[in-house]
């Protein structure tokens, strides 16, 4: 396998979740890291050291996520416009610099925080996450309430976090942010 | 006052795509209140993000990388524009939000202009010359410009709802593969998405005029007349139309009347960007009627066939499902 196959296959994953995290779509998120992955190809960085490579790539997606959403000409807007706004919100936050955990962890130590979870945790976000199944079917195949699964996944997430994150603090944004008020 | 239960609650359905728009507003008031509510809400969401979903190939992603390369190095690409939705867990159960967004892709100048709506969304945008278009699930329109000309001209695969602005001067056309309208300004719907067996247009005001692809004859459309043309038997026909019904998909319902079980599948899985599949008695021989707003879940769409049809669902993959029928 080519390094630049091998670069590719270690990071799409991670990187198209990362883009997710700042554009709408799949579609889109696909693109941006696929131009990225070309500026790798056609420059040759993957032989560059890894302790280099994995930084660029997170700042090349954001960037590039962050020019996108700064130049594209918003025509027409409807629907879901609360959906919209938590997004932005989002946006903002790792605009300002904040790095996700996809940019701070390496997959194997996320699967290895999820397999140290309790196991009625580690069940609803295998289900959910790895298994794609909606919070209804996890409730139908566990037998309890739904509204436990939805407990159950909040807190596995809460737990994940504070085991991945030395540092467990985002820098509190201030600054309002539009709330719909109807 | 909710407890912190509610919205711990409430965050786990909006990670899994699963809140209503009303409890969508509910955590944006939540989220945009307080500092700490906002970073729970922007933690628990960095989480969920990090652990890697399950539907996704790279492999898939290496090929369309290789052969983009090789595109690249054919030819110089024109510039396009893309389009932006909501994200991908609410694709799932087609609450949409379509925003236009464009993207450069190369110098030349731009001369087709290319709209995408993915499956499971809609969308909504405003052409150059003022004219409105809503593009259904899984649809395509391409604009062509040319620099200076005022031309008017679009291709459309899939649905839409036109509402053109009036130019007597330059009239407006709307290529499909099956047939090419002529507008000079009006409200009008057409359908041709390439995996129907029909394609149709609907006209709600003003006046059309519609000519098949290789003929001369030229067929003048009336306000509520409903073309449907037949690709196999290559015939048409014109009726009244069921205006209401047959557009209710641009303000985001969805609306039909006495529809076959197979039309209705097909439309469920554009709408929600699924796969339905169905064997046993002949489904065929019910015809459906209802109406959707598109808050709706494919979930909920399914429980309710099942109360007025004498079928069982059940989910085979991510986003597959079947239907079998329930001999009582």
């Amino acid at each position: 396998m080519s390094a630049f196959e091998t670069i590719f296959r270690n990071y799409y994953r991670q990187l198209f979740y990362y883009a997710l995290k700042f554009v709408e779509n799949d579609d889109d998120a696909h693109n941006l890291v696929q131009d990225v992955f070309t500026q790798v190809y056609e420059k040759q960085l993957y032989n560059k050291e890894e302790s280099d490579l994995r930084p660029y790539l997170y700042t090349s997606v954001r960037n590039s996520a962050l020019n996108f959403i700064k130049h594209r000409k918003v025509i027409a807007m409807h629907e879901v416009e609360a959906l919209i706004k938590l997004k932005e919100m989002e946006r903002e936050m790792l605009a300002s610099g904040e790095k996700s955990l996809i940019e701070k962890e390496t997959y194997e130590k996320i699967h290895q925080a999820i397999d140290e979870l309790p196991d009625v945790q580690k069940e609803v976000v295998l289900l959910s996450r790895f298994e794609g199944l909606r919070n209804k079917e996890i409730a139908e195949k566990l037998d309890v309430p739904v509204r436990t699964v939805e407990t159950r996944l909040f807190r596995a997430l809460a737990t994940l976090r504070q085991k991945l994150t030395k540092q467990a603090f985002f820098v509190l944004m201030f600054g309002r942010f539009p709330v719909q008020t109807h | 006052m909710h407890s912190d239960h509610h919205y711990e609650n409430l965050i786990a359905r909006y990670l899994n795509g699963e809140c209503t728009e009303q409890e969508y507003k509910e955590l944006l008031a939540w989220a945009g209140e307080d500092p700490v509510n906002r970073k729970t809400f922007l933690e628990i969401k960095d989480t969920w993000d990090a652990i890697p979903g399950g539907d996704l190939s790279i492999e898939k992603q290496l090929v369309s990388f290789y052969r983009d390369q090789l595109e690249r190095r054919a030819k110089t690409r024109i510039s396009y524009w893309k389009q932006a939705v909501a994200i991908a867990a609410v694709l799932a159960i087609g609450l949409v939000s379509g925003i236009l967004v464009t993207q450069q892709k190369g110098v030349v100048p731009a001369s087709e202009t290319l709209f995408e709506v993915p499956l499971g969304s809609r969308s909504a945008m405003t052409l150059s010359d003022g004219s409105k278009v809503k593009l259904n699930s899984g649809s395509e329109l391409a604009w062509f410009t040319d620099g200076k000309s005022s031309r008017r001209e679009v291709r459309l695969s899939g649905e839409a709802y036109f509402e053109v602005n009036s130019d007597p001067g330059t009239p407006f056309l709307v290529h499909t593969n099956d047939f090419t309208v002529e507008v000079t300004g009006t409200s009008f719907n057409i359908c041709t998405y390439g995996d129907n067996p029909f394609s149709s247009a609907t006209l709600a005001e003003g006046s059309i005029s519609l000519q098949f692809a290789g003929s001369d004859k030229k067929i003048d459309m009336k306000p509520g007349d409903h073309l449907r043309y037949d690709r196999d038997k290559r015939t048409y026909r014109i009726a009244a139309a069921d205006v209401e019904s047959e557009i209710a998909w641009k303000d985001g319902e969805f609306l039909f009347r006495n529809i076959a079980f197979s039309e209705l599948v097909k439309r469920l899985e554009r709408w929600y960007d699924v796969k339905i599949s169905f064997k046993g008695e002949d489904l065929n021989s019910f015809t459906y009627t209802g109406r959707f707003k598109n808050q709706e879940t494919i979930w909920q769409v399914l429980d309710a066939l099942k109360l007025t049809t004498p079928i069982d669902y059940r989910r085979i993959t991510f986003r597959e499902f079947e239907i079998t029928y329930r001999s009582s």
